[in-house]
């Protein structure tokens, strides 16, 4: 169990909706992984061209929504992103993102505080996606987010736990919950994020680019549910030599 | 009235509340957002908020994202 700001989730996993192939692959694979936090974005609509109806049946399967600001690249876009996901989705709960960078996609660390301080004041519960630098994460929990959402690889990248030195100095630091967030790409590194410490994870490419959405959404599932489990034992000691698993007897000399 | 939806100039006959506006467009009003003259209008006032001529309106809609 895990709780943040005034919710407490039983999945550890946390799921985007976004790269899918089609809106029910989308359904059918967060109902898989067992995800009750479920990221959203804003997007200017489109009159000619109707999407499908994505809130529907996210809120029958009971999920919690977390509108964020992608998009926005300086403080003033992320509070106007904000406001208007507090609209949309009459919640106050935002994912705040700030990456102007197009190709790395890196999150902007003084618009990201500057912002996260001001929706803080307004009464949002700010998650902010960050880069795992522990000194920022400090900031942005002393400024009132209710977790840090800190990367362990670029967006989509799918290549795991770069930045994992940092992370477990951020584990050790933080008095909020710590959500790895990006660059996620397989359930091992999932595993390795809670085993680390982390209190969950957010995963999005990983599960909707892979071969087969449904299929490793549960095998994210029981990665997270593994990771889980090992919190409530410290792992057995590791040593340079051998200490024997068997009684050793002697079959020739007397 | 002509008025800018989303950078598209549009003619309507007669003043509108934001919510006559929606349903002239078919658009449902779940996850959605919407600014006038760059003001966010809370969704409360929707059925209330008058249109006026010329006004420029941004609708924003919640989709899949990551």
């Amino acid at each position: 169990m895990l709780t943040i700001a005034d919710t407490t989730f039983t999945s550890h996993l946390f799921t985007g909706t976004g790269k899918y192939s089609t809106s029910q692959m989308m359904f059918d694979a967060i109902k898989a992984s067992g995800s009750e936090f479920v990221t959203l974005a804003l997007h200017r609509l489109d009159l000619q061209h109707k999407r499908d109806d994505i809130l529907t049946p996210l809120t029958q399967l009971g999920v919690k929504l977390l509108p964020n600001t992608a998009g926005a690249k300086s403080v003033q876009e992320a509070i106007f992103a904000a406001h208007l996901a507090r609209e949309a989705l009459q919640t106050n709960w935002i994912k705040l993102e700030v990456h102007p960078d197009a190709k790395y996609l890196l999150p902007d660390p003084v618009e990201t505080l500057k912002a996260a301080e001001s929706l803080v004041k307004e009464g949002f519960i700010v998650l902010p996606y960050c880069s795992a630098d522990p000194v920022l994460c400090r900031r942005l929990e002393e400024v009132g987010c209710a977790a840090v959402m800190p990367l362990a690889a670029p967006i989509g990248s799918n290549q795991g736990l770069q930045t994992k030195t940092f992370l477990q100095i951020i584990v050790e630091q933080a008095n909020v919950p710590v959500v790895v967030d990006a660059g996620i790409g397989a359930p091992s590194h999932a595993l390795a994020a809670l085993e680390l410490g982390a209190d969950a994870v957010l995963v999005n490419t990983a599960i909707a680019k892979a071969e087969k959405p449904v299929a490793m959404a549960t095998a994210f599932r029981l990665a997270v549910e593994a990771g889980v489990a090992i919190k409530s034992s410290k792992l057995a000691e590791q040593h340079q030599h051998a200490v024997a698993s068997s009684p050793s007897t002697s079959f020739l000399s007397a | 009235m002509s008025i800018t939806i989303n950078d598209i100039e549009t003619e309507f006959y007669q003043p509108q509340t934001i919510i006559a506006l929606l349903e002239q467009l078919k658009q449902p009003t779940i996850g959605i957002a919407l600014a006038i003259n760059q003001t966010i209008i809370p969704k409360d006032e929707w059925a209330t908020y008058q249109v006026q001529d010329n006004d420029s309106i941004i609708i924003f809609q919640a989709i899949a994202g990551g």
